[in-house]
C-alpha cells in the first residue's frame, strides 16, 4: 500500500508558516502606513517611511555601519577560523573529536554570557589590558565599549564557533591526497594552500561567509552591549524605535530594509561567484 | 432525645467549622495579581516584604518584569489590554498613559497611606512610588590620586583626565531623559531646546552610555570608569555592594537649582479585574515600613515623608542623598508635559551615534 508520507509534513509546514511568515507579514505590512506614534498607524497605504529612510543620511549611515561591521566580522571569523578548522580536519588523533566537541559546546553558550566574558577580559583591570600595559604595548587601556572595533570583536566572538564548524565540514571534503600529490611534485606549503586548498574550498568559504554575515546583520546583543549606546546598527535601531519611541511603522520599515539588504547582498555574492566560476577562477 | 443531641452536636461542629473557615479566609482568596515592575533586587524587595503579606490574605502575585518603557510597549502591543493589573510608571510616561486611556481611576480610600505623601504625589489616577536624585557619582580615591578636582557641575566632567572614563545614561535607560534634562538645563536649555545639553554630552568624551543602572557597579569595579551620571541609589549600592569608595555630588544647575529629581508612579490598569487588590498593593508599597526598607537598601528617596527622619540615621544615605525638604524642593524637576519624547530621542540618536 502506498502511504502519502508527505501529508505528515503539512502540520509543521502550517505551524512554521504561521509563526514565521505570517507574523513577519503582519509586522512588515505596518511599514506601508504612516506612523502616528504610540503604536498607532494611519489608514492609507504610503511609502513615506521608506522615503525617509532612503533620503536621511542618518539612517543610511546606520545601514553602512551594519554592513561594514558584519562584513568585517565575517572576514575575521574566516581568518581566525580557517586555520583552526584546517588543523582539526587534518588531525589524525582523537584530539580532533575532543576539539570539535569543545567548539560545538561553545556554540551552546548564550551570547550574553559570551559578551560579558569579553567585557571582563577587555576591562581596564582585565587580563588583556593589564598584560598590554605591563609589556608596554599600550600606554592606556583599550576598551571594547562604544566603538566599531568592539562590536566587530563581539560579532566575531558570536559566530566563530559556528564558522569553524562550517569550515571544518568544507575542508574535510578536500582529499588530503591532493595536497600530498602537489607536495611530491615540489609545491611548497604556501603554494599548496594558494593553488589547491583555497580554490577548492572557495565555494564553501563563500557560503560560510554569507551565513556568518547574515547572522551578524541580524545580531542585536553584541552590538547593543558593546556598542555602548554609541554604535548603532539596524537591529539596535529597530529596538530603540520600537521599544522607546513605540513607532512600529518606522521599526517595520527598518526591519524591511534590513531584510532586503541581506537578500540583495546574498544574491549579488552568488552572482559574483558564478561569474568567477564562468571565468574558471574558481574550481567547483 | 439521643438523636436530637447528636444533631445538635453535629450542628455545633458544622457551625464551628464554617466560622473557622470564614476566619481563615483571606481578603484576596483566589486572586492572582499581576505586577509590572523591574526585576532583580527591586522585585526581590517586593517579594520579601509585600508578596508575603498578600499571600497571607490568600492571594498570589506574579511579576511581569521589565523597564517601564518595555512594560509600556507591552500595553501598546496588546492594544491596551495590559498583561498586568498594576504597573510602575515613570514621570515621562504619564502623558502617554493618559493619551492611551489605559488607567483605572483610583479609590484613594483604599490607599490610606497616601496621607503620608505630599499632595503633589497622588491623584485620582496615580500614586507616587519613589523619587530618585540624579547625581555625579565619582571615585574619591582615584580623583584624589590623579589630582582631578571634585566636580560641582556637569561641565566639570569635561576634563582631560576623565576622557573615556565616565558613564552617562543612554536615552533609552531609566535615567536617560532626566540625565539629558539635567545637562540641558545646566547649559541654559529647556524642555523645548535640548541642543545645549547634547553638545555638552558630546564634549564629555563618555566611555559608555549605560542602559541599566547596575552597569555602574560593574564598570567602577572593572576600573573602566571613575565617574558616572546616575541616580544616587546606584552610587550607594556601588559603595555598599561593590565596595568602591564612591560618593555623590548633586550638580549645580543654575543659581536657584541644585540637583535633579526624578519621579516614579504606580498606576492600575483599566482592564484589571483585580483593581481592589492592586490598590492594596500600592498601599503596601507606600507604607512607612516598606518605604524605609526600600530607601536604605536601594538608595531611592521615599515618597512617604514619615521615613525621612529614620533614613538620616543611616550614615551612607545621609552622605549621598539630600533629605532636607528645602533642598529637595530646589532640585530640578522636568515638566514632561512639554517634552516630545520621540523628538528628544531622535535628536539624541543623531548627536550621539558614532
Amino acid at each position: 500500500m502506498w502511504v502519502r508520507w508527505w501529508i505528515l509534513l503539512i502540520p509543521p509546514l502550517i505551524v512554521g508558516f504561521t509563526l514565521v511568515a505570517a507574523s513577519q507579514f503582519v509586522f512588515l505590512r505596518a511599514s506601508f502606513f504612516e506612523d502616528l506614534g504610540l503604536g498607532r498607524v494611519g489608514d492609507e497605504l504610503v511609502i513615506g517611511n521608506y522615503v525617509q529612510f532612503l533620503t536621511d543620511g542618518f539612517y543610511l549611515k546606520i545601514l553602512w555601519v551594519t554592513v561594514k561591521t558584519s562584513a568585517l566580522a565575517a572576514l575575521s571569523t574566516l581568518i581566525l577560523g580557517f586555520p583552526v578548522a584546517y588543523l582539526i580536519a587534518r588531525m589524525r588523533s582523537s584530539w580532533s573529536m575532543i576539539l570539535l566537541a569543545g567548539i560545538v559546546v561553545s556554540t551552546f553558550i548564550t551570547i550574553v554570557i559570551k559578551v560579558y566574558g569579553l567585557i571582563v577580559i577587555f576591562s581596564a583591570n582585565g587580563l588583556f589590558n593589564q598584560t598590554m600595559l605591563a609589556i608596554g604595548l599600550f600606554d592606556k587601556p583599550f576598551s571594547v565599549f562604544g566603538n566599531e572595533t568592539g562590536v566587530v570583536i563581539g560579532l566575531m566572538h558570536f559566530t566563530l564557533g559556528f564558522g569553524v564548524l562550517l569550515l571544518y565540514s568544507i575542508i574535510q571534503t578536500i582529499p588530503k591526497s591532493l595536497e600530498s600529490a602537489a607536495q611530491i611534485h615540489g609545491a611548497n606549503r604556501w603554494r599548496v594552500y594558494y593553488r589547491i586548498i583555497f580554490p577548492l574550498s572557495l565555494p564553501g568559504v563563500t557560503a560560510m561567509l554569507l551565513m556568518v554575515f547574515n547572522m551578524c546583520m541580524g545580531a542585536f546583543t553584541s552590538a547593543a552591549l558593546l556598542g555602548g549606546g554609541r554604535v548603532f546598527t539596524l537591529p539596535v535601531m529597530i529596538q530603540r524605535i520600537v521599544m522607546m519611541d513605540i513607532k512600529y511603522s518606522m521599526g517595520a520599515t527598518i526591519a524591511a530594509v534590513l531584510l532586503v539588504s541581506v537578500i540583495v547582498i546574498n544574491l549579488l555574492s552568488i552572482y559574483l561567484l558564478r561569474r568567477l566560476r564562468a571565468a574558471h577562477l574558481v574550481v567547483v | 432525645m439521643f438523636k436530637s443531641a447528636k444533631n445538635a452536636l453535629a450542628g455545633i461542629f458544622i457551625t464551628l467549622f464554617l466560622s473557622s473557615s470564614a476566619l481563615a479566609a483571606g481578603q484576596f482568596d483566589g486572586v492572582t495579581l499581576l505586577v509590572g515592575t523591574w526585576g532583580g533586587l527591586w522585585k526581590d524587595n517586593q517579594v520579601e516584604n509585600i508578596v508575603s503579606k498578600f499571600e497571607a490574605e490568600g492571594g498570589k502575585v506574579e511579576f511581569v518584569t521589565g523597564s517601564p518603557a518595555a512594560n509600556f510597549a507591552k500595553i501598546v502591543a496588546a492594544r491596551g489590554q495590559a498583561p498586568f493589573d498594576v504597573v510602575e510608571i515613570l514621570a515621562a510616561q504619564v502623558k502617554d498613559y493618559h493619551e492611551l486611556d489605559v488607567l483605572h481611576p483610583l479609590d484613594l480610600s483604599l490607599i490610606p497611606n497616601t496621607e503620608f505623601l505630599a499632595e503633589s504625589r497622588y491623584n485620582e489616577w496615580l500614586v507616587g512610588s519613589w523619587e530618585t536624585q540624579e547625581v555625579i557619582c565619582y571615585h574619591k580615591d582615584k580623583f584624589a590620586e590623579e589630582g582631578i578636582p571634585v566636580p560641582t557641575t556637569y561641565r566639570d566632567l569635561v576634563h582631560p583626565k576623565l576622557a573615556g572614563r565616565i558613564q552617562f545614561p543612554d536615552i533609552n535607560s531609566g535615567g536617560g531623559l532626566t540625565g539629558l534634562a539635567g545637562v540641558t538645563f545646566a547649559e541654559g536649555g529647556d524642555e523645548t531646546n535640548i541642543e545645549p545639553g547634547l553638545n555638552l554630552v558630546k564634549e564629555m568624551n563618555v566611555l559608555k552610555f549605560w542602559a541599566r543602572g547596575g552597569e555602574t557597579m560593574a564598570q567602577f569595579e572593572s576600573g573602566d570608569i571613575i565617574a558616572s551620571v546616575v541616580h544616587a541609589g546606584w552610587c550607594l549600592r556601588t559603595k555598599k555592594l561593590a565596595g568602591q569608595n564612591v560618593t555623590t555630588v548633586h550638580p549645580r544647575i543654575n543659581d536657584e537649582l541644585v540637583g535633579v529629581a526624578s519621579e516614579g508612579w504606580w498606576g492600575v490598569m483599566k482592564n484589571s479585574k483585580n483593581a481592589e487588590a492592586a490598590q492594596w498593593y500600592i498601599n503596601q508599597f507606600i507604607s512607612s515600613d516598606y518605604q524605609l526598607k526600600m530607601a536604605i537598601k536601594t538608595g531611592l528617596v521615599p515618597v512617604n515623608q514619615s521615613v525621612f527622619e529614620p533614613m538620616a540615621d543611616d550614615p551612607l544615605v545621609a552622605e549621598m542623598i539630600v533629605l532636607d525638604p528645602e533642598k529637595v524642593g530646589s532640585q530640578l524637576r522636568v515638566d514632561y508635559s512639554k517634552v516630545i519624547i520621540p523628538d528628544w530621542t531622535d535628536q539624541w540618536n543623531r548627536a550621539i551615534a558614532q
